[in-house]
């Protein structure tokens, strides 16, 4: 990890961190990924992913709409508002 | 040179659920602005996925109708990336495995039939919207579209020019219109489209560098900027007017023109992973049949079945598979009255008529086929007379009736009672003694003023045939 | 000592819950700035069941930033630490001070187990699935689980016994059938057979060796067989779960942005501007790392699947390893933290000390297996065995330290 590399990732993720943080986040990286190598040594070519720990399938519900909130309560705890839009710096189009 | 072009097609297609694909907020077009959202759409933490299972339903559809294979398991990925209309700043996807794989859409133009293979179709959310407000030189938030249920039917690059794009997407929004699965509504977004494009010699089989232009929702405008963009990459090839440059762009109708747009994120960045919130969806056979079972005819089937087999003139067939519900109410009146050609008329004139009055498209027509069917048998007996038929339509148009019952209460039924009649023709005579000797003048337009006069007494509710002669007999009298 | 967040003290015998469960009477803020003041429209399962069961619901006890600390350390509102600086779980603390009954909190990252350990309560991180995670700030949802941590195991079945349960709103979560076989087994004459993991217990303090020491002999007095394995295929657990915790973590934060709620920077001149700096400036180092680390574990391309799927196979490795272990013994005993205490000169001068000590709970985190703390140690079981390792623990409780 360099950190240039680090910055791309910073610009996805929306951080910006000082050239200080950076050296440290880098640092964390080479423990990790040494750590991580280690897993290399465990073949895992025949072996199934597993995204969910217990066997449950197929969980859906019926196609019925219901309110739970006005938009008021909603839009309680947000920062700007207006005309019952949440507001943000003009986007260029 | 020659050039060809090499176009693959990514069809967002919004699906007819009442509620979103993850949480239970409301999925219809409009409402108020952020008026159909909860905290699960606008991104608070805490709230869980669950899936809709009308969404899986519809997803199985279309795959069937565009001759899919059906992943009997199907799973949903999370996709990230930043833009204020995505408030949870990643997007609930299919990645792995999509609900409907390896397709086939028919199609036909000048030059002839073709194939177009379906790579995938997988379901999604869609995001929000965004208003732009130049008083405040603010962007302005909408979340009511954000997890609205969405499909993304991805072609194999097997397109070649806008003619044959235009074919594609009018069989694909015949077909899924059929299937109930989306109204397909260009104008109101619920289907649009991202065209990819490369250029290369004629005969070649190395694909051109390729553009992406994003979310083009008029007919007229996709094939405005294939050929606009065609000719873009031709002149950089052949001129060296620019260097080619794998991008996604915008097309802007107004100036004719493409641009490039500023984020350039790759699949990579997107970093697609398995959502652990949403377990595997298994479609057992039963589940699998019975969205098998619900599938339409093809409309070409239907139209072949209503000129063979019914004998419906091609123009009217034609006109009645443009709609499934038009098709679902024709087949539910002939069921009941047995006169193909009457119900085909009412729905052509009559129902298409008030329709246009309501501001209401084809597929939102809302009457019974058994009810239609009814009031036409009531017509064809001679108990109700077409102008009252007419009449109880529109009434059937507001709410659900019988129309039998219907015309008893509003006194519509056809009398035979000729001795009403002639009380009615009788004073209708004595009022207007002029129209009674302009026409024994020989002026034929008397006739009908004193016929209407009497018709308007008995509120239409007469046999006119012999209405006409019980009032000539009495104007000979007279 | 910082116990509580947006309450200063407690009824007795009330169920606390932590920062990170959400409740509609007193803000939710996952230890963060990013969240601070924040309330929720809607309250946690768990919050419903434990009013329901007749509890009082006490004060939002602090957690750090997202709870993926050592101990609360990263907490916005301040760690919880004694005058020698030495670090305390507030989770633990407030049933073990504060007169609680008991605290429902999210174990993402092994942090209650942790304070559990050091502070010698008891700590049930249950079998996943089995309690509803509607209404917890999701960090790590493929392994996270709501807890509960008392003084006494009776306290803590008390309560376990009011939020296990089937929850429609949770995808993740078990029938009830499948629940209530959590119940079952009460009696520690269920577990015959232990096995400590020599490959853990070989790294710790001369303070935790006496802790399970102490253990084995109460153990073997009362007929439980304790053998010693070398275990140290469990070790990969900690590679494999600092990736998907991370990488899932990632993007469960990504909805903080300072558009929809929460901190929003005064510095910003354009969208940009405004998502990046009220991210930097809201969030805490030990996040910062985890959300970098997590996004390029995402990261694939044609060649390489990259470390997220790695994980995922490895992940099932440990499963498996795990499951064939249990068909010999019936619970893995393991350290729960490599020394008895930590101070904030410990986490200060290594921010990402959480993911080096989480090799002891990575095991039970990526597999959703219950583990207990008691007396110091953890008994890592099968799943569903929670309650027969609930009772190893009230022998423990019994014959003392």
């Amino acid at each position: 990890m360099t950190k240039d590399s680090l910055q791309k990732l910073e610009k996805l993720y929306q951080l910006c961190l000082t050239e200080e943080e950076k050296e440290g986040v880098i640092a964390f990286f080479a423990k990790q990924d040494d750590e991580f190598a280690a897993l290399e040594n465990i073949d895992t070519a025949n072996v199934e992913r597993m995204v969910h720990v217990m066997p449950i399938l197929t969980v859906v519900r019926e196609d019925v709409e219901k309110k739970l909130f006005t938009r008021e309560e909603l839009q309680r705890n947000a920062p700007e508002t207006m005309d019952g839009y949440w507001q943000v710096p003009r986007l260029v189009e | 040179m020659r050039y060809e072009t090499v176009i693959g097609l990514e069809v967002h297609i919004e699906l007819a659920t009442e509620s979103k694909i993850f949480c239970s907020c409301s999925a219809k077009f409009g409402g108020e602005q952020n008026d159909h959202v909860c905290p699960a759409c606008c991104g608070m933490p805490g709230m869980l996925p669950i899936v809709n299972k009308h969404v899986v339903d519809l997803g199985m559809a279309a795959g069937m109708m565009l001759n899919c294979d059906i992943n009997r398991v199907t799973t949903f990925d999370k996709k990230s990336y930043y833009y204020p209309d995505l408030p949870c700043s990643y997007q609930t996807t299919q990645w792995f495995a999509p609900v409907s794989v390896n397709g086939r859409v028919d199609i036909e133009t000048s030059k002839g039939k073709k194939s177009i293979r379906i790579k995938q179709i997988h379901m999604e959310e869609d995001a929000g919207k965004l208003v732009h407000d130049d008083w405040t030189n603010t962007s302005l938030v909408d979340f009511n579209r954000t997890s609205v249920p969405l499909i993304e039917i991805v072609s194999q690059p097997d397109l070649s020019s806008a003619e044959e794009v235009i074919a594609y997407l009018e069989r694909l929004r015949s077909l899924l219109r059929f299937a109930k699965v989306s109204e397909c509504r260009m104008e109101q977004g619920s289907m649009r489209c991202d065209v990819n494009l490369s250029v290369r010699p004629e005969g070649s089989d190395v694909l051109g560098v390729r553009t992406e232009m994003k979310n083009m929702n008029s007919l007229s405008a996709i094939a405005r900027a294939i050929e606009y963009e065609t000719a873009r990459h031709i002149d950089a090839i052949e001129n060296g007017t620019e260097e080619l440059v794998q991008e996604t762009r915008r097309w802007d109708d107004t100036k004719g023109a493409s641009f490039a747009m500023r984020n350039k994120e790759t699949a990579g960045d997107y970093r697609y992973f398995p959502d652990p919130n949403v377990m595997p969806i298994v479609i057992d056979d039963e589940w699998f049949n019975t969205v098998k079972s619900n599938l339409p005819e093809f409309p070409e089937v239907k139209k072949a079945r209503y000129i063979d087999e019914l004998g419906l003139a091609e123009g009217d067939a034609e006109h009645l598979i443009q709609s499934r519900a038009f098709c679902d109410c024709f087949e539910g009146a002939y069921e009941v009255c047995g006169n193909a050609k009457e119900a085909a008329n009412w729905l052509i004139f009559d129902c298409s008529k008030i329709l246009n009055q309501k501001q209401q498209t084809v597929d939102q027509l809302n009457i019974s086929g058994k009810a239609l069917g009814e009031l036409i048998k009531l017509v064809l007996d001679e108990k109700v007379s077409r102008a009252n038929a007419k009449k109880i339509l529109s009434a059937m148009f507001e709410e659900e009736l019988d129309p039998a019952e219907y015309a008893k209460a509003n006194g519509f039924i056809v009398s035979n009672d000729t001795g009403a009649m002639e009380s009615v023709i009788a004073a209708v005579i004595a009022a207007d003694p002029k129209s009674v000797n302009d026409y024994k003048n020989g002026k034929e337009k008397a006739l009908m003023a004193l016929f209407g006069k009497c018709m308007k007494e008995l509120k239409g509710n007469c046999n006119p045939q012999v209405l006409r002669e019980m009032l000539l007999k009495s104007i000979e009298n007279a | 000592m910082k116990l509580y967040v947006s309450q200063s003290s407690a009824a007795a015998g009330c169920v606390a819950v932590d920062d990170m469960i959400l409740t509609t009477d007193q803000p939710t803020a996952a230890g963060s700035k990013m969240l601070d003041g924040y309330m929720s429209l809607f309250g946690a399962e768990v919050v419903e069941k434990i009013k329901a069961a007749g509890y009082e619901v006490g004060g939002k006890v602090n957690v750090g930033e997202f709870s993926i600390d050592m101990l609360g350390e990263t907490s916005f509102y301040g760690e919880c630490a004694d005058e020698s600086g030495k670090l305390a779980g507030a989770v633990a603390e407030v049933v073990k001070a504060d007169g609680v009954k008991a605290c429902l909190t999210l174990d993402v990252n092994g942090m209650p187990r942790r304070a559990a350990a050091i502070a010698k309560t008891v700590f049930l991180k249950p079998t996943y699935g089995t309690v509803s995670r509607y209404g917890t700030i999701p960090v790590a949802c493929s392994g996270e689980t709501v807890g509960v941590m008392a003084n006494t195991t009776a306290n803590l079945r008390d309560v376990l016994e009011a939020v296990i349960g089937h929850d429609d709103k949770d995808g993740t979560s078990l029938s009830d059938e499948k629940c209530a076989l959590l119940k079952r087994d009460s009696d520690f004459k269920a577990v015959k057979k232990i096995a400590v993991i020599k490959a853990m217990t070989d790294k710790v303090d001369g303070a935790v060796a006496a802790d399970i020491d102490a253990f084995k002999a109460v153990a073997e007095k009362n007929g439980i067989e304790v053998c010693e394995i070398d275990g140290s295929e469990l070790l990969a657990a900690k590679a494999a779960w600092n990736v998907l915790m991370s990488a899932e973590l990632c993007n469960n934060v990504s909805r903080y942005d300072g558009v929809k709620y929460g901190y929003r920077t005064p510095n910003y001149t354009n969208i940009d501007e405004l998502y990046t700096n009220s991210r930097t400036e809201a969030f805490g180092m030990l996040l910062k790392s985890a959300i970098l680390y997590g996004s390029q574990s995402l990261l694939y391309t044609e060649k390489n699947r990259g470390a997220y799927d790695k994980s995922l196979r490895v992940r099932r490795v440990v499963y498996d390893y795990m499951a064939k272990l249990f068909e010999e013994y019936d619970a893995l005993l393991m350290p729960v933290c490599s020394k008895a205490a930590y101070t904030k000169a410990d986490t200060d001068s290594n921010v990402t000390l959480s993911f080096e000590e989480n090799v002891y709970t990575a095991p039970a985190s990526i597999t959703g297996l219950p583990a207990v703390v008691v007396n110091g140690v953890q008994l890592v079981g099968k799943a569903f065995s929670d309650s027969a390792l609930l009772a190893v623990a009230e022998i423990c409780e019994k014959e003392g330290k």
